[in-house]
């Protein structure tokens, strides 16, 4: 033992075990920022902006989404300042919400959450597998290799490539985190090479070259002289109206797409329990994420407009995803090696999208094991679920539950037109975000003896508690954003029976909690308890 | 229900302990503790070991009247006793220990390590005399017990304190009986990289568990409270620390290691008690089985103020349920 001075601060520390917080600013921005997935961001703005959206500007769609997620960002990290604690909404809401909406809540986030889980395994095989093998198979004029392409998106194939992704997934989280992260960690450096190769085939192309290699590559396979007028002709006599003009409405509801991605930058509320400097650390981790995200979907969207063409970009989708005109994949992937002339740059560039999509499932496949596991902790789920393996130290039952509730998401994804047209879930999991920012602005006032033991409780903005500005301003992002979806029918929308589901998933959150409680009543046990704070007399 | 069988946890009245860890002078977290029998109706209350903290924060009183004092990594002015009493508070809470002084005593301070020690123990035993007086007030007439062994960041000063206080239980390397029930206790922890005050190694862990076994009578009724968590668990799962001391990390994780006790976990493998109750990784918060045995850590967060606990009820043989609390 030995009492030291920290050089000039007036304090006197001892040696002594016991360390709280680990992951620093950096370690939060890399998780925040594998978490967005900026792969599976470009490769959706780029699929569905131009093609449903015409005239909608994709630079300034992306910086709204940003802009606007950054407020979001803002008032998470006074929640996750005032409560460092691992969880995320749940967490907070627990602390100012009645128990029964914060599991509920809960519950309605990692539904959504899970259902991406589903999305992504989808868009693996969609944008990343099937225009790799298709384009592979057009270079090097192997007939099988495009035959795979399309079978491997026929609804079986589908179903059981995505299902051995999730189920990949679970293996990997259930056989620890040190394996877990090894595999992140190989997954996220090859995937940030793989889009800097995207940017760096961009920026040496031109529309110029692009347009005399699509033509040269898919005349002869269309039996069309000039393929790439023929699919924006093609889309114009077929429905997809674009002025050449920015159409601002347009503008406003594609930002839906960058928005998507983007919620996985403040995703370190689930591991606020395991950061130090929490204040710094998830400030930087969070607005870093949705900053560097930002910065590089703009520069991909100039770079692909510029060289693709915005034009052919939203006639190719349009045709393809509405099954009419002249039909090629538009995906960036294949654009590339086309561009390029390359096979190896069409898997190269399809790899780092794989990649970056994969970062998303095993990344929310454990935020929801994590929400499992505390609800099993406070008694409102089976204790069960909560169990760990001895062997690997993981917990198994929540990992394997939660990878069949993914694989159940993906059989509805494929097999099921209603589901498969929605996305809809989102909107439950914007709303639920939106409910624990709005009860964060009253938090101070709520939760005075709390809320004084924050590193911020002193500071104000135009005289109020800092946390009740950044939440309002997260509120109203939220919102926005809630609108923008609601507002939205090709992201999300409000067709009257979609909404039963986010409907429907809300009510099973309350019957769950309910049943729950009266299940532990009746072997004595009082789950609210978990929830208050232990009165001083 | 009619369909199950009645005494096979072996009978007995059914007993519910709070157990709690590594508080580390967090004033708010003791006295949350101490009134938890009450919320949380439990008859036992046990406070796993690491009662001290860490840093004192000297108040050096300026001659203009001001006082500097040190909060959240930068020098701070407090103008008034007001400000005073309360930074205090709110230090003390966090677990910390204020002290004012003056200017001069604050640099003499500064430069001699062995004042430091000797002001450090003295404000630790102060505080833990504090939460005595406050336990006996509270618990006195109410027939429930604190239970408390140290842990390897106690010094040994304060076990007279503990000992000689009314409604605490203080007891180390002994087994006792707790209602019905045996209580192994033992605090300390292995070796650790900060050199810390009451620290074994395994050989001497060894040892030590096989002659408390031998002291029990009935291992199906009988209850580790052992400070240090068994070793390659969930229990004991903490961050890996490089030569300075500093977290490795890999992708923005922590990278795990494991820190517990093999010995221990040897122990309970070969002579399966009831329960084992511990704490030391502050990150190792969770429930196990290993065997029939349930090991639970509560894990800690009490600069935060907020008091990390377990809700365990026996009766007889059997674990009937372990509720992870934070209150």
């Amino acid at each position: 033992m030995s009492d030291t001075d920290t050089g000039d601060q007036r304090i006197f520390l001892r040696k002594a075990s016991g360390l709280i917080r680990t992951a620093g600013g950096l370690d939060t921005f890399i998780y925040n920022l594998g978490l967005v997935s900026v792969g599976l961001g470009i490769a959706s703005i780029m699929l569905y902006g131009p093609a449903y959206y015409p005239g909608g500007s994709l630079v300034w769609s992306i910086i709204l989404a940003g802009g606007a997620m950054a407020l979001i960002a803002f008032g998470f990290i006074t929640w996750t300042v005032t409560l460092p604690r691992s969880g995320g909404i749940y967490v907070f809401g627990s602390r100012i919400l009645p128990p029964s909406i914060a599991l509920t809540i809960s519950l309605v986030e990692i539904t959504a959450w899970l259902f991406y889980c589903a999305i992504a395994a989808y868009w693996i095989v969609l944008l990343g597998i099937s225009p790799a093998l298709t384009f592979v198979g057009y270079l090097t004029e192997n007939e099988g290799l495009v035959n795979a392409g399309a079978w491997v998106v026929e609804p079986w194939p589908l179903f059981i490539i995505g299902s051995a992704i999730l189920t990949l997934s679970g293996i990997i989280l259930a056989s620890g985190m040190r394996f877990y992260l090894l595999v992140q960690k190989i997954v996220f450096s090859v995937a940030i090479i793989l889009t800097i190769l995207l940017i760096v085939v961009l920026l040496q192309g031109s529309n110029e070259e692009f347009v005399t290699n699509f033509n040269s590559i898919m005349g002869p396979i269309l039996g069309i002289e000039s393929p790439y007028q023929a699919v924006i002709d093609s889309a114009r006599e077929n429905g997809w109206l674009w002025d050449g003009e920015t159409d601002s409405k347009q503008t406003w509801l594609v930002s839906n797409w960058p928005f998507l991605p983007l919620v996985g930058a403040a995703f370190s509320i689930a591991i606020g329990g395991e950061i130090k400097s929490v204040e710094r650390s998830q400030t930087y981790g969070m607005l870093g994420a949705v900053f560097c995200a930002t910065v590089i979907w703009v520069i991909v969207a100039v770079l692909c407009n510029s060289v693709f063409g915005y034009e052919f970009l939203g006639s190719a989708g349009y045709n393809l995803l509405e099954g009419v005109g002249v039909q090629v994949d538009p995906t960036i992937t294949l654009q590339a090696g086309v561009l390029t002339l390359s096979p190896l740059i069409c898997i190269l560039v399809s790899l780092g999208f794989i990649f970056w999509m994969w970062m998303w499932i095993p990344g929310m496949h454990t935020f929801g094991v994590r929400a499992i596991v505390a609800w099993s902790f406070d008694r409102v789920a089976p204790e069960a679920w909560g169990r760990i393996s001895p062997k690997r130290h993981t917990p198994v039952v929540a990992i394997v539950f939660t990878m069949f509730v993914n694989i159940f998401f993906m059989y509805l994804f494929v097999f099921s037109e209603f589901f498969s047209n929605i996305v809809i879930l989102i909107e439950a999991a914007v709303l639920a975000w939106s409910i624990v920012l709005g009860a964060g602005i009253f938090f101070p006032y709520m939760r005075p003896h709390i809320y004084e033991k924050s590193p911020i409780a002193k500071r104000k903005i135009l005289g109020l508690p800092m946390m009740t500005v950044a939440c309002a301003l997260g509120f109203i992002a939220s919102q926005f954003y809630f609108w923008t979806l609601w507002s939205d029918p090709v992201a999300a929308g409000h067709d009257p029976q979609q909404l039963m589901i986010v409907a429907g998933v809300f009510v099973i959150g309350f019957a769950f909690y309910f049943a729950m409680k009266m299940l532990r009543k009746s072997q004595g046990i009082d789950v609210t308890l978990a929830f208050k704070e232990i009165p001083i007399e | 229900m009619f369909w199950k069988k009645k005494g096979k946890d072996g009978g007995g009245d059914a007993l519910t302990i709070f157990f709690a860890s590594d508080l580390h002078g967090s004033t708010v977290c003791f006295k949350k503790f101490v009134n938890a029998a009450k919320f949380y109706g439990a008859n036992v209350l046990v406070m796993g070991g690491d009662s001290t903290g860490k840093a004192v924060l000297p108040i050096a009183k300026q001659t203009d009247g001001t006082y500097l004092a040190f909060e959240l990594g930068s020098t701070v002015t407090l103008s008034t006793k007001a400000e005073v009493d309360e930074y205090s508070e709110r230090s003390s809470n966090k677990g910390f220990y204020p002290i004012v002084v003056t200017e001069d005593e604050f640099q003499e301070l500064k430069t001699d390590p062995d004042k430091q020690h000797q002001l450090f123990k003295r404000l630790v035993v102060d505080r833990v005399a504090e939460w005595c007086d406050y336990a006996g007030q509270k618990l006195k007439d109410t027939g429930i017990p604190l239970i408390t062994s140290p842990g390897n960041d106690d010094f040994f000063e304060i076990d007279d304190v503990l000992s000689n206080a009314p409604c605490v239980h203080y007891h180390e390397m002994e087994v006792t009986e707790v209602n019905g029930y045996e209580m192994l206790h033992c605090g300390g922890s292995t070796i650790t990289p900060w050199d810390t005050e009451r620290e074994y190694s395994e050989e001497e862990y060894k040892t030590k568990f096989d002659e408390l076994a031998a002291k029990v009578t009935n291992m199906e009724r009988c209850i580790y409270n052992v400070h240090v968590p068994p070793y390659g668990t969930v229990l004991d799962t903490c961050p890996m620390l490089d030569k300075d001391l500093k977290v490795v990390f890999e992708m923005g994780n922590p990278v795990s290691q494991n820190a517990g006790s093999k010995s221990l976990t040897d122990s309970i493998e070969k002579h399966q008690p009831l329960l084992g109750i511990h704490g030391h990784i502050h990150e190792g918060r969770g429930k196990i089985n290993i065997g029939r045995t349930v090991c639970v850590n509560p894990g800690s967060v009490y600069p935060e103020g907020i008091l990390q606990g377990a809700l365990i009820t026996v009766k007889g043989s059997k674990v009937k349920g372990v509720n992870l609390t934070q209150g």
